[in-house]
C-alpha cells in the first residue's frame, strides 16, 4: 500500500503515466491510429484528410480582415470555396480539425510537461524558417496538397498522384537538406 | 577522455543530428558528447542514430522540454 501511495505522489515515475503521457508512442501505434482516423474522416466528411487547404483559407480571411478581396483569385473562385469563405471558421470542418490538431498537440505536450518556448537563435534561423515556410506553403498550393492531402491521402485513395508526389517530395527533401547544411548551419 | 558540450537548443530537425554527426567525427574513442536539445523529435532521432552506430547512449531530461543526450564514442 505504501509503495502505491509513493508512486501516486510522484506521478513522474508512475508507469502508466510514463507509458501513456510521457514517452513518445511507438511509430507503429501512430501509424495505426492515423490510418483509422483518416478512414473515419473520409467516411464521415466525404473528403480525404487534408491540412494546408484550410491554411490557405485562413490566409484569405486574414487578407479580408485588412480589406483585401480574393474573389477574383483563381484558387478561391469556385462556388465551393466562396461558400467556405463566407460561412466562416467554425462552419469549415478542415479549419476546426486543424485547430484541434494544434490544441491536441499542445495538451499532449503539457501532459508530458515538455512545453517550452524556444529561443530564436540567430537571424539566419529566422530567414531559414520564413523561407522554408513560404516555399512549403507555395509548393503545397501549386501541388494542391501537402504531405497529408497529396501524399498520405493520395496514396490511401489508391491514387497514382500520391506516389508521384512522394517521389518529388523525397527529391525535394534531399535538395532542401543539402541547402540547409550548406547555407544555414 | 574529455566531455564535449554541443548546444543545439532552439534548433529544429535535422540540425541537431547533423551537428552531432559532424562533432562526433572530431572526437576520440572514449570521449563523451553531450548534446543539448529542446526539440522532441531530435530527442528520438539523435539517440536512434547513435545507438545504430553502436555508441553508448543515455538521455536525461534536464528541464521541461529540455534534454541532454549523452553519447559515448565507443569505437
Amino acid at each position: 500500500m505504501s509503495s502505491f501511495n509513493d508512486s501516486m505522489k510522484k506521478i513522474s515515475s508512475n508507469p502508466v503515466y510514463v507509458k501513456w503521457f510521457k514517452d513518445a508512442w511507438p511509430y507503429i501505434t501512430g501509424a495505426v491510429l492515423l490510418s483509422l482516423f483518416q478512414i473515419v474522416t473520409l467516411t464521415t466528411t466525404g473528403n480525404p484528410w487534408g491540412m494546408t487547404g484550410p491554411l490557405a483559407t485562413w490566409g484569405a480571411w486574414v487578407y479580408e480582415l485588412f480589406g483585401g478581396s480574393v474573389d477574383k483569385w483563381y484558387f478561391f473562385a469556385s462556388d465551393n470555396m466562396q461558400t467556405t469563405l463566407k460561412n466562416g471558421f467554425f462552419a469549415d470542418g478542415g479549419s476546426v480539425r486543424n485547430l484541434g490538431i494544434v490544441l491536441g498537440a499542445f495538451i499532449a505536450t503539457l501532459f508530458a510537461s515538455q512545453f517550452k518556448i524556444k529561443k530564436i537563435k540567430s537571424m539566419k534561423q529566422v530567414i531559414a524558417a520564413v523561407l522554408g515556410g513560404l516555399l512549403m506553403g507555395y509548393g503545397s498550393r501549386i501541388a494542391y496538397g501537402c504531405n497529408i492531402g497529396a501524399l498520405y491521402s493520395g496514396i490511401a485513395s489508391l491514387s497514382v498522384s500520391g506516389w508521384v508526389f512522394g517521389i518529388f517530395l523525397f527529391a525535394g527533401a534531399v535538395v532542401g537538406s543539402k541547402l540547409l547544411v550548406k547555407f544555414f548551419m | 577522455m574529455k566531455e564535449v558540450m554541443l548546444d543545439c537548443l532552439g534548433e529544429a530537425c535535422p540540425i541537431p543530428i547533423v551537428k552531432s554527426q559532424n562533432k562526433m567525427k572530431e572526437l576520440a574513442v572514449g570521449d563523451l558528447l553531450i548534446v543539448q536539445i529542446d526539440h522532441s523529435c531530435a530527442m528520438k532521432n539523435v539517440p536512434d542514430w547513435a545507438r545504430g552506430e553502436g555508441y553508448n547512449v543515455e538521455v536525461e531530461e534536464v528541464g521541461d522540454g529540455e534534454w541532454e543526450v549523452i553519447i559515448e564514442k565507443t569505437k
